[in-house]
């Protein structure tokens, strides 16, 4: 492992790795890259990777958009040697209650606005793009194509394959356990392999945000949340597009192995690390599931995990720089969105570390925005 | 020779109880095996060693571990797929598909 680099990140899930291969893709040579697991085995590899623009807010859909955009060329961009299984067949989101509905027709006005070419369906509408969906206490949906879904494991990992290639490093199991800083200068990070001293420090570190930010002094308004879910054996065609529902709180995907993956919120989750799991989750998924796609009884669950949300005050990431810590830069925060806004996060926080003009405006999205009372409103979280 | 020739009939540990014989269907035509015996079991005992096709590719699959772990003989039972022939009862009627592939939709209980 290198002693001295010019920037280290910190963590490996798909956050971390987007920023370490755009900062190598603008030109900076000695980067590290330090996981004290492996690769997106905190909260990128338990997702359960939908991408959408479908969003209520005025931010996240314009770094969704601009995410998507980035997603769509992936592929040829990072030279991947295997398929990162981005597939764009929609988003259908569901509204079972009125409050809901008219909550999707708020965002939609916002969406068309923003150029997202989202519609609202009747829920024969809908039936028609899924003729498996039981339309029983359904009000309508809104659909569009451009969302879709793609694989954690395979997009992290082709980030970290095409950076090793520009000439970063990459440690595994190497925790950070300090960040050295100076008359208010970061001056590197002391990890369980050794010390690596570099001007610039970024913390990827997901779940683990709020301690690595605690090291150079930062209070992350942030708090880690379990939430579970599980993946059936593969069948035939059921669904295409990723179904979603926010007053039913689940979301699931059929992936292109034909395999569907579901979580569903809890609202009596406590604020935690625990990523254990629970009968509760397999029945209340399987009744509420089976009631919107009844094709699914006769299919068997194979897996169930959990993985943690890390949640901010208003759902958006926190992202940027911190006054007063010269080379301190974080992304984090990101609510349960991280996977889908990655791409776009990468590239902007490697620009604003490179004093590049920033591809998209997220000053918004500073920590300062807590104690300015400037807080960003998400309507549409699972 | 006929094709029940190929069953064991004395194994030093293993006793061979004296079992129904029941009709089952592979692929719409009739076969004859044991009532409870594995349907790998019967279907070995008929000559029929492709069971399952490769997802991605369609190759043949057939029996492999034996024990309900390794998914090469996955079948198609009464319309529900991957139902392991290795370790799957067969029961009289019984109508069993090859899988291509991950298999349809479950058929619903309606």
């Amino acid at each position: 492992m290198k002693t001295t680099a010019d920037a280290v990140v910190i963590g490996g899930g798909v956050v971390g790795a987007a920023i370490a291969y755009n900062l190598a893709k603008y030109g900076l040579k000695n980067i590290v890259l330090c996981e004290k697991d492996t690769f997106a085995s905190g909260s990128t590899g338990r997702c359960g990777a939908g991408v959408r623009e479908q969003w209520g807010a005025e931010g996240n859909i314009r770094m969704c958009k601009a995410a998507i955009d980035i997603f769509e060329n992936l592929q040829e961009e990072l030279e991947y040697d295997y398929d990162i299984e981005f597939v764009q067949k929609g988003y259908l989101m569901l509204a079972y209650i009125e409050k809901e509905w008219e909550q999707f027709n708020v965002n939609i006005k916002v969406q068309h606005k923003l150029g997202v070419n989202a519609v609202a369906l009747t829920p024969q509408e809908a039936r028609e793009i899924v003729p498996t969906l039981n339309t029983e206490g359904l009000y309508g949906a809104t659909f569009n194509a451009r969302d879709g879904h793609a694989n954690p494991f395979h997009t992290t990992r082709a980030y970290l394959k095409a950076f090793e290639r520009l000439g970063g490093e990459v440690c595994f199991f190497t925790e950070v356990t300090g960040i050295e800083k100076t008359n208010g200068r970061i001056q590197g990070v002391k990890t369980t392999k050794g010390d690596i001293s570099a001007p610039v420090v970024v913390n990827a570190a997901g779940p683990w945000a709020a301690p690595v930010a605690s090291m150079v002094g930062v209070d992350l308004p942030v708090y880690t949340e379990r939430h579970q879910i599980l993946v059936t054996e593969p069948v035939g065609r059921l669904f295409d597009p990723m179904l979603m529902s926010f007053s039913r709180g689940f979301y699931s995907q059929q992936t292109p192995h034909g395999s569907v993956v579901m979580g569903i919120g809890d609202p009596n989750e406590p604020k935690g690390y625990d990523i254990g799991h629970s009968w509760q989750f397999l029945r209340r998924m399987c009744d509420i599931m089976c009631s919107v796609v009844p094709a699914l009884e006769g299919v068997r669950v194979v897996r169930q995990w959990s993985g943690l949300y890390t949640i901010s005050p208003d759902a958006h990431p926190i992202l940027g720089t911190v006054p007063g810590i010269d080379g301190y830069y974080h992304a984090v925060g990101f609510s349960g969105h991280g996977f889908m806004l990655a791409p776009i996060v990468g590239k902007v926080i490697a620009e604003m570390i490179l004093d590049k003009e920033l591809s998209i405006d997220i000053s918004g999205l500073d920590l300062g925005r807590f104690e300015r009372g400037d807080l960003r409103v998400e309507p549409s979280v699972v | 020779m006929e094709s029940s020739d190929i069953r064991i009939t004395q194994h030093p540990i293993l006793d061979f109880p004296d079992r129904r014989k029941i009709k089952f269907y592979w692929e719409g035509k009739e076969l004859e095996g044991y009532e409870g015996e594995p349907i790998a079991s019967a279907l070995h005992a008929a000559g029929i060693k492709v069971l399952h096709k490769s997802l991605k590719q369609g190759c043949p699959r057939g029996f492999f571990c034996a024990i309900g772990n390794c998914s090469s003989c996955l079948v198609v039972v009464d319309g529900v797929p991957n139902v392991r022939a290795c370790t799957e009862k067969l029961r009289a009627g019984m109508r069993v598909e090859m899988q291509e592939g991950v298999g349809p939709v479950p058929a619903s209980k309606e």
